[in-house]
């Protein structure tokens, strides 16, 4: 598998990440209504923090995204724990966080394009 | 519930906006219930009232506490021909009082649209520090 630290990469497997929780979170309030559907989540931050503590190049599959069932939320009767409000605010702060990783990833094309222009 | 830093406001006003919903649920049981006369207990519907505590000590979210029954006392009616009614012909109504559930629905409603306020409001800010990296 490849190795890499490279920024770029980085940004890559964040932007991959919010668009596989904002599919999950497109998923949880489709089955709001879903007897006995628990909600699911993307982990991502946590395997990216772990892996940026240890120093030197990482492993690309270890921070590939993964989809996963918190069972956290107090369950309803029908055995549902989707809750539309706390998707709302999930989904704004992926929002958020997309923007951001975008922005950079832009910042960064722009700067190999300084240098190529000179 | 654990807030991170940077979306803390956002974790605050999502548990704020839940703490409504559900008192807006305990408002429409007791308007549903306005003429119930059986509760199941042998005594009609007893209000019901949301207490809501926050999640930590300095700043957080908020959530439910309990919801607790209001203890006051049944409006008594002249109505003999209910089934219900004792022998002097009243009947027990439930202990609650339209004017003030809607009053707080009102108070819900707008408490609702204040944390949805601060919501986007917040989003709009992030968004403002986002703008520096364009």
């Amino acid at each position: 598998m490849s190795k890499t630290d490279n920024i770029i990469d980085f940004l890559g497997a964040g932007i991959r990440a919010e668009n596989l929780r904002q599919k999950a979170i497109a998923n949880n309030i489709a089955n709001l209504k879903t007897a006995g559907y628990r909600r699911i989540d993307v982990k991502f931050e946590e395997l990216l923090a772990k892996v940026l503590d240890s120093s030197g190049p990482v492993e690309l599959s270890e921070i590939e995204p993964l989809i996963y069932q918190p069972n956290q939320t107090p369950v309803k009767s029908n055995g549902n724990d989707v809750n539309l409000e706390t998707e709302v605010g999930e989904m704004v702060k992926n929002s958020l966080r997309h923007k951001a990783y975008i922005r950079l990833l832009n910042r960064k094309y722009k700067q190999i394009e300084l240098a190529m222009s000179t | 519930m654990g807030i991170d830093n940077t979306f803390g406001p956002i974790d605050i006003a999502i548990s704020g906006l839940r703490a409504q919903s559900k008192q807006m649920e305990v408002i429409s049981s007791n308007v549903a219930n306005v003429r119930t006369t059986d509760a199941g207990r042998g005594e009609p519907y007893r209000r019901l009232e949301a207490i809501f505590k926050s999640d930590d000590d300095g700043i957080s979210g908020v959530s439910l506490d309990g919801i607790a029954t209001d203890t006051s006392d049944f409006y008594r009616i002249f109505d003999p021909g209910n089934p219900d009614a004792d022998e002097q012909g009243y009947v027990a109504m439930p202990n609650v009082n339209l004017p003030t559930e809607m009053m707080n629905l009102t108070i819900a409603t707008r408490a609702y649209q204040a944390n949805a306020a601060i919501l986007k409001r917040y989003q709009q800010m992030v968004e403002t520090t986002l703008e520096l990296l364009r």
